[in-house]
């Protein structure tokens, strides 16, 4: 087989996104693997199809870098459905509830800690805000899911007229997952920055166990 | 003792001994495949091999790359002494459970 035809390429849009996540240390390592497994193995194997293996092992690697910011996010929506749907309250247009607030914090500091982690732990600024938003994207979904299952399970007329209350069933579909990707990136990219200093000034401190 | 190792990470440690200066990523991957006689993904290997040297069970060092891996280089990996030693209370678990059966078991009698 010749190694360097075009046809045992795979797509670069998703090499450099997997050499983006990854640490500086398993960058060259890790993504050599997968390519050494791609032309050796799957293109022989599968073919035209071997593009599509190398995308979804790619995604995987996205997929355990965000899952469990994806979990908080969703869990903090879903804590939001429930408590507005199980103790609600009035709200007054143009006043911050108490549990608007806490949320949207919690929302903010949690976006902001992803943004940091991955652009600490990768030494990418531009990989602390795409797995940000990822992140928000699939919490978003996450919270959704939650949120039909609960409502599948109790769905009486007082916890349909606390969703009316506060703000409809249409604000939690569309409306919330959108606004979390704008608040991933406005919280997610100075985390990043910050993520991104601490990897230039104590990148030596960076728990490393792995020798070059 | 160390915390107890589960299956897959007993088959990753097991093939790098197999291996021996032949361990790296990708030959651990194809080795974990043929042995489990299942597909298993490379980011499962590659998670197993991260988890595993943070617990000081595994070394590495970067080796050479190869024209197939556009010249980026190889991790080889090696048990540590922590390593040998929890492989060998995982052994030494699994034969106590095992102790005083026939292997392969038999259809039970209350099953029967």
């Amino acid at each position: 087989m010749t190694i360097d035809r075009p046809t045992t390429l795979p797509p670069s849009w998703a090499e450099s996104l997997l050499r983006l996540i990854l640490t500086p240390e398993d960058r060259d390592s890790v993504s050599g693997d997968l390519l050494e497994e791609y032309r050796e193995s799957i293109v022989p194997s599968l073919g035209g199809t071997a593009n599509r293996w190398y995308v979804r092992h790619v995604a995987r690697y996205v997929l355990s870098a965000t899952w469990a910011w994806a979990v908080v996010v969703g869990a903090i929506c879903l804590w939001r459905y429930l408590l507005d749907t199980l103790a609600p309250i009035h709200y007054t247009a143009g006043v911050i509830a108490l549990r608007s607030a806490v949320m949207s914090w919690t929302l903010m500091a949690t976006f902001f800690g992803c943004g940091a982690w991955h652009a600490w732990r990768t030494g990418h600024l531009r990989a602390g805000v795409l797995l940000t938003l990822i992140a928000a994207a699939m919490g978003g979904y996450l919270g959704m899911a939650g949120t039909l299952v609960s409502l599948s399970i109790s769905h009486g007329p007082e916890i349909m007229a606390a969703i009316e209350g506060s703000g409809g069933l249409f604000e939690g579909f569309p409306g919330v997952p959108l606004l979390l990707l704008i608040v991933a990136f406005i919280s997610g990219t100075p985390g990043a920055l910050a993520g991104r200093a601490a990897a230039a000034i104590y990148g030596w401190s960076r728990p490393n166990t792995k020798s070059a | 003792m160390a915390d107890a190792l589960g299956a897959f990470e007993q088959a990753v440690l097991i093939t790098i001994i197999r291996l021996g200066d032949e361990a790296y990523g990708r030959g651990i991957l194809k080795d974990v495949q043929a042995r489990l006689d299942r597909d298993v993904a490379p980011g499962a290997v590659h998670a197993t091999l991260d988890r595993l040297e943070k617990k000081r069970l595994l070394s590495s060092k970067l080796g050479s790359g190869t024209p197939v891996r556009a010249g980026r280089p190889r991790r080889y990996y090696r048990l540590t002494a922590a390593g040998v030693h929890a492989l060998n209370d995982a052994r030494e678990a699994v034969e106590n459970i095992w102790r005083g059966l026939k292997w392969p078991l038999v259809k039970a009698r209350s099953m029967a």
